[in-house]
């Protein structure tokens, strides 16, 4: 059991984070993002049950509710990018400006 | 002796040159050049006379030794520096003060008109001090620095026509070469100041025969000799050092006289002389003395008479003549070996300044084979001088060389062995290779040679008296052998030596005994000089072209006898392998890698910040894959720890 | 029994986590990222955290997946441009990172006691909730305040007109 959901929660993260680092568009970068805080809170959640800790489970929500809002954050970022005109390649996108 | 009582000619033997050379150096050169001779003149005609003078002196009251200056004083040891007056030193300096003098005032006559007039006759007599200075030297260390400066005056002379590049190569041959033997000699000053403490040389000679009567040499000893006798090898062009003596021809006919016939290379005999009570100690190295001697004796009087350059022929025969001085000496014979040095300078100078005299006459530094034929005619005088100098190299009663040169024979034989067939076959080839020169010269042209068409003519008073009195000197040298021999035993044993105020007696290794008139040398002597003038008559004269054809019928023999038997090339190759390293040392190792590090700094500054402005380009990926893998690192640092 | 399901969805998840990393549309990888989301909620149901879940549902999966969706549906979608940075890659460093990573999960695991509580405790979710409420009561307003704070970024800009 716990090697399953660790396995699965290791993947998770590893996937999110390739997903963050080697693609270009930055939605896809932003799903990597998620992907990774989803992998986080699996880890988290496994855990509390394992060692019946509630404060964890109470961690978790913050934590979702924080993702949350910096996803919204995220996207809204992007669309001012994408109105700006300069596309969403990363590889465009070499300075900050505007 | 204090230095008050020290004879007024020994200060002349010095100040007369000194200040000659400063007058002529800082008053005549920048005023009026053509007159630097007079003061040079004069100072030789004044150390002539001292020099004799000396010598009568030595003669009736003995040797003395005195020091004067203390150098390098540390505590109570230094470096004495002083005065050595004593029987050979007498001997060789009249000699080189009479000759020089002689050769000086042919040079007065041979230079004029040279640019280089003035600095010639200021090197020239530098040389001269130099060589005054190497003889009357009391310790390694003065004897040393004499050295050095006597082949700085070499270098100075053999380049004296620097424009030519034949010349200015044969000067740092001779010097380099010279280098190398030095080196040797301060090896071995260095060891004697290590094992004796002094380097003065009667002390050493007072340690030395201590030590040897108590039955042990000092364990540096045999370095000691060995290290010697490079650094004569090297002075007295000797086997292995000896290359250097014939493209030393390039200078001025005075210097190849004065310097590399009767005095310069003579130094390195003088070295052994002076040294003989350390080689003697040492078993086996005498002999090695003699071998080199016998080797190089035989081997370039072979290869002087396939000589076509007449200074050459006189370079190597001077070659091989120092070998004989070297037999003598490796066999015991100081007495001999100095009689031989002393009648040597006579009658080589005279051949040198003959040949000056025929090269003169077809307005070239030196001449060919060639270019000359059949001029005992048109050169009265010089060749009646030749003749009779060439008479005393071949050893032929009663001119000089009969009595030095067969002495020497004589001792060899009675040495036997290889010894004896080298002196046979040595005496045989100097006969012959002197009177190829003569015959090529003087008598019957060949169709090969140019010479009766040029019209040549004896040159002026200024160039033939000189010769004249230095001929009659070789001829005549025969009458000095008791005097010789009288200072030469003083210097070695009888005679007190007064050191310091104290009279020493000792008995130093060697014979000074000067065999006189025996018919046995009289035979032999004669007997092979007749061979040897035999063969050149028929190979010049009878069979004339012969000097030719073989050259054209046996190239490779040619080249055998060009590069020496092929030591030449080899020392060739050495040198070549040594510059090759002095090359890539300095071009590749400094110029390329260390300077190439040194300034590769700025490029290499650039690259790296090529390589960090690479990475702060600005792409979001690559930040993120770097941030990603410093966090994974951390963590596995964490985890492992 | 669970186990087995736990087993499953978390291979589902993987596989839909990188089908996401390798899809060409955006629109597709966005709904693999959907479908694992949903996953974990079912691990979390079948660990024994109900309400966490339901929370993973509703707000990841349903609210902050349906953002994505349309921003990208706004995007357009982009499936033809490059997907992977063209960065050069040390490969060898990379290769070396994840057999480290995976090194150390092993070494972990093994080194780990079994000691696997297969269902929560009962009161787990009432304790969770208590907890939420009563001692991180601040930590939760403050959260809550964020959230607000984000919807204000989604306002439109003034256009100049």
């Amino acid at each position: 059991m716990n090697a399953a959901v660790w396995a699965t929660a290791g993947a998770l993260f590893a996937l999110g984070l390739a997903a963050v680092v080697l693609r270009r568009q930055m939605l896809a970068m932003l799903l990597g993002v998620e992907l990774m805080v989803a992998a986080a809170d699996l880890a988290l959640v496994h855990g509390a049950c394992r060692f019946s800790d509630p404060e964890a489970l109470a961690a978790v929500a913050v934590i979702l509710a924080v993702a949350a809002a910096e996803a919204v954050v995220g996207l809204s970022l992007i669309l001012k990018v994408l109105r700006s005109g300069r596309g969403l390649d990363a590889g465009d996108l070499t300075e900050l400006r505007g | 002796m204090t230095p008050a009582q020290v004879p007024i000619v020994a200060w002349l033997l010095f100040l007369a040159p000194i200040s000659a050379i400063l007058f002529g150096f800082f008053i005549l050169r920048p005023l009026k050049p053509e007159w630097t001779h007079w003061p040079i003149l004069l100072s030789c005609a004044v150390v002539a006379v001292a020099s004799v003078a000396l010598a009568a002196r030595v003669y009736a009251d003995g040797s003395f030794d005195l020091n004067f200056y203390r150098w390098a004083a540390v505590g109570d040891w230094g470096v004495d520096f002083g005065l050595r007056i004593d029987g050979p030193c007498v001997a060789v300096l009249t000699m080189v003060a009479l000759v020089g003098s002689l050769i000086h005032v042919y040079a007065a006559s041979y230079m004029k008109g040279d640019p280089g007039f003035s600095r010639f006759f200021l090197v020239f007599h530098l040389f001269f001090l130099a060589m005054i200075g190497l003889l009357t030297a009391n310790n390694y260390v003065q004897m040393y620095l004499f050295w050095e400066l006597v082949g700085l005056a070499s270098y100075l002379l053999i380049g004296f026509w620097y424009q030519k590049e034949s010349a200015r190569k044969a000067a740092l041959k001779a010097f380099l070469t010279n280098r190398v033997g030095d080196f040797g000699f301060l090896l071995a000053l260095l060891l004697i100041l290590t094992t004796f403490r002094v380097a003065q040389f009667h002390i050493i000679y007072l340690k030395v025969l201590v030590l040897a009567s108590g039955g042990h040499t000092p364990e540096f000893l045999p370095l000691i000799g060995g290290l010697l006798i490079w650094a004569a090898c090297a002075k007295s062009a000797q086997f292995p050092l000896y290359f250097w003596l014939p493209d030393a021809m390039e200078g001025p006919t005075p210097t190849s006289a004065l310097m590399h016939a009767a005095t310069m290379v003579t130094a390195g005999v003088f070295l052994l002389i002076r040294s003989w009570p350390l080689i003697a100690a040492v078993p086996g190295l005498p002999t090695a003395v003699a071998a080199i001697g016998a080797f190089t004796a035989l081997a370039s009087a072979v290869i002087a008479g396939t000589r076509k350059d007449l200074k050459r022929i006189l370079a190597y025969s001077t070659v091989s003549h120092l070998g004989l001085m070297m037999l003598a000496l490796g066999l015991g014979q100081i007495g001999v070996a100095v009689f031989h040095l002393i009648v040597h300078g006579f009658f080589k100078a005279a051949l040198f300044l003959c040949a000056g005299n025929v090269g003169h006459a077809i307005h070239q530094p030196t001449a060919n084979v060639d270019e000359v034929g059949g001029w005992r005619k048109a050169l009265p005088w010089t060749y009646a001088c030749f003749l009779l100098a060439a008479l005393s190299l071949a050893g032929v009663f009663p001119f000089g060389g009969f009595f030095s040169k067969d002495a020497i024979v004589d001792a060899a034989l009675s040495r036997g062995g290889l010894f004896a067939a080298a002196g046979l076959l040595v005496s045989i080839g100097s006969a012959f290779y002197i009177f190829r020169m003569l015959f090529l010269t003087f008598h019957g042209s060949r169709p090969e040679q140019k010479g009766l068409s040029a019209h040549p003519h004896e040159a002026g008073f200024g160039f033939v008296a000189p010769i004249v009195l230095l001929a009659v000197g070789s001829a005549f040298a025969g009458l000095l052998r008791p005097l010789i021999e009288r200072l030469v035993d003083g210097g070695l044993h009888g005679l007190p030596v007064s050191v310091g105020g104290v009279a020493l007696q000792m008995n130093l290794p060697g014979s000074a005994m000067i065999p006189g008139f025996e018919w046995r040398a009289l035979l032999i002597g004669t007997a092979m000089a007749a061979i040897g003038a035999g063969a050149a008559y028929a190979l010049t004269m009878i069979d004339a072209g012969w000097d030719w054809r073989w050259r054209v019928s046996s190239p490779r023999l040619v080249r055998v006898f060009d590069t020496d038997f092929g030591w030449k090339t080899l020392i060739g190759w050495i040198a070549d392998g040594v510059t090759g390293l002095g090359n890539f040392a300095g071009r590749v190792l400094d110029k390329k890698w260390w300077d190439g590090a040194i300034e590769s700094t700025g490029s290499a500054a650039l690259g790296a910040g090529g390589l960090l402005s690479d990475a702060s380009r600005g792409r979001l990926n690559e930040a993120l894959w770097w941030m990603a893998a410093g966090a994974a690192l951390l963590l596995a640092a964490g985890g492992l720890r | 029994m669970t186990l087995w399901a736990v087993v499953i969805a978390g291979a589902a998840a993987v596989v839909f986590a990188a089908a996401m990393l390798w899809s060409r549309s955006l629109y597709n990888g966005a709904v693999c990222l959907l479908v694992v989301l949903l996953q974990t909620a079912l691990i979390y149901v079948l660990r024994g955290a109900p309400l966490l879940g339901l929370l993973q549902v509703m707000i990841y999966a349903g609210a902050v997946m349906v953002l994505t969706v349309i921003t990208i549906m706004a995007s357009g979608g982009a499936s033809a441009a490059e997907r992977f940075a063209d960065f050069a890659l040390p490969r060898g460093l990379a290769a070396l990172g994840v057999a480290a990573v995976a090194a150390e999960i092993a070494l972990t695991l093994a080194g780990a006691p079994p000691r696997a509580a297969a269902v929560a405790a009962p009161g787990l979710t009432a304790a969770f909730g208590g907890d939420l409420f009563h001692s991180y009561a601040l930590a939760t307003e403050a959260v809550t305040l964020l959230m607000f704070l984000a919807a204000l970024a989604v306002l439109p800009d003034k256009e100049p007109s």
